[in-house]
């Protein structure tokens, strides 16, 4: 046993070059030769220790681990000579070494465990030196970090679905054998439906809605109250918005009123979509205001502020829905467009068809589109507000459902004839 | 009906009074010596309890009462910390009626039983077989620092981890060090830090804001203070650093005697727009123990720079904490040859010191105050950014004219604030109108301000009482999509520095309208001064109480030989509310009595 020791010491002995370590060694070899005085080789640290923990074998155990071990293996390897603080006070003229300095911190702030990108371009770092907060600092690194994490996990989704596509041709390849093959068309009975004859089934839609269709009006005067990251937010539900109604069976005409052709509304349009698809896209944009496209009596702007409810929707109506994102809610931003404008104003009859639990009753534009052309496709409120997000709301109200299901004579009325159109059709269809 | 109800109100008194003995106590006695003055005054209001205002009810509305207002029980809504207790008064009405509806779930914490810290240093052999048993995260070592953290182990466990990690990995990270650090700095073993100080600038080419924060702390403790203001002027170079930092190093400064580095320092801090810290103010009162020769001479100085504390305190309506006006008492009390005595004290309602006998200052604006203030709520609150956004430009107008129409008016109702007081949806009218009543009572001329719907004759708004109030008082109804508020404000602003109104409502939103400080603390200043607050329940036959309104303003003030500083001494007072405890300050030898 006291072999191992001694050898462990000297490996010890032979490891180790600063005093703290020959020290600790020494006063492990006390343990067994206490008689030894190694008091006057110790710095201050370890006598201490050694009067303080001399009884127990437990205390003699701890001793014998190295506490300060990690002291000297940071200084060992330490890349950058520690420096006077007050000497490096040399004055920067210019911006740039602050705007390192920045990155610098940002650097540390990650290394310290904070939500901060892991890059930053010049102007990141300059909107982040621009502000005058601590969580308004805090907020943008973290919306930066939010995206990079995004911007990553898509890239490397790609790249997984690469390599797969790549696995599988190649073994497809081994398997044929035969190079040229897959170049052919192939022989089928059927047409191939290609992606484009889809979209031109749909543009066909939207055209036909362009000229026949009900008009849907998004009002684009927010401009000034939104920052440019809210703008950023609305112009991409937009995006959705044209997507969704492109979709639907029967679309809307958009309209997207008060779009100055310079302003931030348009250009965030033609960053989002490029100018070619922007310029093909079947909607109406014009920079005239909605009260002069249409008659006033028809205009009606959808707003949460609204008093009115919208009880049943109107085809021969025209509804506008305010492009606004705002995140730190403005309420009665759009009901104030309204007031001016002297227009009707309604607001959905969420109240009434929902238990509403938690979150505000504002909805997004994609949101909206979508309740809208549910409703105006089925009538029923029942089945456009199942597009209300399901976190907001417990369920639907249960009476509203009975009452919708009840036989009234107008039902029936209806049922019927819906039946005998049925009959009559499928009796055309034999006929012929 | 009317048993149980005084029943309630007795079981609410008895559990407020159990709650709050505290708080209660000043109010009585507040209570005692007003009705001293009413004994004087009619010779039948004494012996007025509590328990008599309730079976006043009883005796029926017939009785007639010379006292106008009951005595002061109800403080006014402004009192520090009376948010607080309404909001546990109705949890606790709440709880009661829906009778152990909900239990308390005991919440089991997320972290409780995860990681268990050993309770003495291990070797790194011990560390490695535990790291393995743990599941080998490589998050193991950062989880077990701050499991040390939380659990408050000793200095020794976490050096011999750190050993570990350093002996396994060759290296330790940043965050790691951090958290060391903080171990070290939350136990005050300053010459770890300087340690762990030597290695992070050795190793890394800068240290964040949390680091750089904790040296400042820590090293701001001990002699080596003036490292830690080199990190601040480094701090500098990249974001302003907080009111925290600043704190401690100018507390070191003022410790160690280095005054001039200490005001200076304070002076950096008021111009980056920070707010002291309380402990920054309590450091500088305390002032240095040491005694230098360059000190005596610059006492006149210092005197003027601590006074000029207290003036910022009054201009940005800050209050002191107890402990600082402590700290200012002491300080006061140390002036050799000025012979300053502090008390502790409440003023009377009148706006009496009662210690020195002195008068508070006026809660009324001057004249140039009160026709700024006209004109910012005009401009910021009524119409704003878009005068669509609360009403319109037509109705603005009509409004405009039917004010200036009418005679000024006394006081200004928030008819659906003030109807909707009671619980009782089908009451909404009665309650109005036994508020005009009441005000109609004291000879006031009265506007009452609604909605366009009221008019509508339905269950909640007969048609009957309707029409009364409009014969008792003058009414403007607005448009059902417009506010009311502001109409409310500007009719109030508009009658004259007299006319007060009555809400429930503390008009915070309005208030964060305007653009600056400045007319916010003017504007505060106004409503405690003229809002009626209603007291109590509404019903029939008892008389309408509102709450006091002070007569004083509650800020920090001085009249060359005394000074009156409003403090904090509880925790609960909210930022809309001012406190009830004063500490005067004067020269004059106080008369034994």
């Amino acid at each position: 046993m006291l072999r191992i020791f001694t050898s462990r010491c000297c490996n010890f002995l032979l490891k180790s070059t600063s005093q703290k370590d020959i020290t600790s060694c020494l006063s492990l070899n006390r343990l067994y030769r206490p008689s030894i005085p190694v008091y006057h080789l110790c710095t201050r640290n370890s006598v201490e220790s050694d009067v303080i923990k001399d009884e127990g074998e437990k205390s003699k155990e701890t001793e014998a681990i190295d506490l300060d071990k990690w002291k000297s293996v940071m200084t060992s390897q330490a890349a950058f000579p520690v420096q006077r603080l007050g000497d490096e006070e040399e004055p920067d003229p210019d911006g740039r070494s602050s705007l390192d300095a920045t990155r610098e911190l940002v650097s540390m702030w990650r290394q310290a465990g904070k939500l901060v990108p892991r890059e930053m371009t010049e102007d990141e770092v300059q909107t982040l030196a621009g502000f005058t907060t601590k969580s308004s600092r805090k907020k943008y690194l973290k919306y930066l970090a939010i995206r990079e994490n995004y911007k990553l996990a898509r890239k490397e989704k790609q790249q997984q679905k690469k390599a797969e596509k790549e696995a599988f041709f190649n073994k497809k390849r081994e398997l044929d054998g035969d190079e040229d093959d897959q170049h052919k068309p192939k022989n089928a009975l059927i047409l191939q439906f290609w992606d484009r004859s889809l979209d031109k089934l749909l543009n066909w839609r939207a055209a036909n809605a362009m000229v026949f269709g009900q008009p849907l009006v998004f009002d684009m005067s927010y401009d000034s109250s939104m920052t440019p990251r809210e703008l950023e937010n609305t112009v991409s539900q937009l995006l959705k918005v044209e997507a969704f109604n492109r979709r639907a069976i029967d679309p809307f005409h958009l309209h997207f009123c008060n779009l100055q052709p310079d302003g931030p509304y348009m250009k965030e349009l033609l960053k989002q979509y490029g100018a070619e698809t922007w310029e093909r896209l079947l909607i109406t944009s014009t920079e005239r205001q909605h009260v002069d496209l249409f008659p006033r009596e028809q205009l009606v702007y959808l707003t949460a502020d609204s008093p009115n409810v919208l009880r049943a929707f109107d085809n021969s109506k025209v509804y506008i829905i305010g492009s606004l994102v705002d995140r730190s809610l403005q309420s009665g931003l759009s009901l104030a467009n309204a007031k001016r404008l002297k227009l009707a104003t309604a607001r959905l009859p969420l109240d009434e068809f929902l238990n509403w639990d938690i979150g505000t009753k504002n909805l997004t534009l994609d949101q909206m589109v979508r309740i809208m052309l549910a409703i105006k496709d089925t009538g029923k409120w029942k089945e456009a507000l199942e597009f209300v997000p399901k976190r907001k709301y417990e369920g639907f109200y249960q009476h509203h459902t009975h009452t919708k299901n009840k036989f009234t004579f107008r039902n029936t009325i209806k049922m019927l004839l819906q039946k005998s159109i049925h009959s009559w059709f499928n009796v055309r269809i034999f006929a012929l | 009906m009317g048993s149980t109800l005084i029943l309630k109100v007795r079981i609410c008194l008895k559990s407020a009074r159990f709650f709050c003995t505290r708080e209660l106590k000043p109010n009585l006695r507040g209570q005692q010596t007003v009705r001293g003055v009413s004994d004087q005054a009619d010779g039948r209001g004494g012996g007025l309890r509590n328990r008599d205002i309730f079976q006043v009810r009883e005796d029926g509305g017939g009785r007639k009462h010379s006292v106008r207002k009951l005595p002061s029980f109800p403080k006014s809504v402004f009192a520090a910390g009376t948010a607080k207790r309404t909001t546990e008064m109705l949890k606790r009405k709440t709880s009661r009626l829906s009778v152990a509806e909900e239990e308390p779930e005991p919440r089991a914490s997320k972290k409780e039983g995860k990681l268990q810290p050993p309770d003495r240093p291990l070797s790194p052999a011990e560390w490695r077989k535990l790291k393995e048993s743990l599941g080998n995260s490589p998050h193991f070592d950062n989880q077990m620092m701050l499991s040390l953290f939380n659990s408050g182990s000793e200095l020794d466990v976490a050096k011999s981890l750190l050993s570990f990690v350093a002996v396994e990995t060759g290296t330790l990270s940043y965050m790691l060090l951090l958290h060391y650090l903080c171990l070290c700095v939350r136990g005050g073993h300053s010459d770890e830090v300087f340690d762990v100080y030597k290695i992070m600038r050795g190793s890394f080419p800068s240290l964040e804001t949390g680091a750089s924060s904790l040296f400042i702390k820590s090293f701001s403790q001990t002699a080596r203070w003036k490292e830690a203001l080199s990190i601040l002027h480094e701090r500098k170079k990249v974001f302003t650093p907080s009111a925290r930092n600043y704190g401690d190093v100018i507390t070191a400064a003022v410790q160690n005697g280095d005054t001039t580095t200490a005001w200076a320092l304070y002076d950096e801090l008021i111009e980056k727009g920070l707010t002291p810290h309380q402990d920054t103010w309590e450091a500088l009162f305390a002032g240095t123990k040491k005694t230098n020769e360059e000190e005596v001479m610059r006492e006149e100085d210092q005197q003027e720079r601590l006074q000029g504390i207290l003036l910022h305190m009054r201009n940005n309506q800050i209050y002191p904490q107890h402990s600082v006006a402590k700290q200012i008492k002491t300080w006061f009390e140390s002036l050799k040859g000025q012979n300053w005595t502090g008390a502790w004290t409440t003023p009377t309602p009148k706006g009496v010191c009662r210690c020195c006998g002195s008068e508070l200052e006026s809660i009324h604006l001057s004249a140039e105050e009160y026709r700024n203030l006209k004109d910012r709520v005009m401009a910021d609150v009524i119409q704003g950014r878009d005068v669509f956004n609360k009403t319109t430009p037509e109705e603005l107008e009509r409004f405009k004219a039917f004010v200036k129409r009418k005679p000024a008016f006394d006081v200004v109702v928030d008819g659906l604030n003030v109807a909707n007081i009671g619980r009782d949806k089908r009451m909404l009218s009665e309650m109005l109108l036994a508020v005009v009543l009441e005000l109609e009572c004291q000879g006031l001329n009265v506007l009452v301000l609604g909605r366009k719907h009221m008019l509508t004759p339905s269950r909640s708004w007969s048609k009957h009482n309707m029409s009364l109030i409009q014969q008792k008082a003058h009414c403007f109804f607005t448009d059902n999509m417009s506010e009311d508020d502001p109409f409310l404000l500007y009719a109030t602003l508009h009658s004259g520095n007299h006319s007060r109104f009555v809400s429930r409502d503390l008009m915070r939103d309005h208030k964060a309208c305007m653009p600056d400080g400045a007319t916010r603390r003017l504007f505060f200043k106004w409503q405690r001064g003229h809002q009626m607050v209603m007291f109590g329940n509404i019903t029939e036959g008892r008389r309408v109480r509102f709450k006091s309104i002070p007569s004083y303003d509650t800020i920090i003030q001085t009249a060359g030989d005394s000074w009156h500083i409003p403090y904090d001494d509880t925790e609960d007072r909210s930022t809309y509310e001012v406190p009830q405890r004063w500490l005067c300050i004067s020269k004059k030898k106080q008369p034994l009595n």
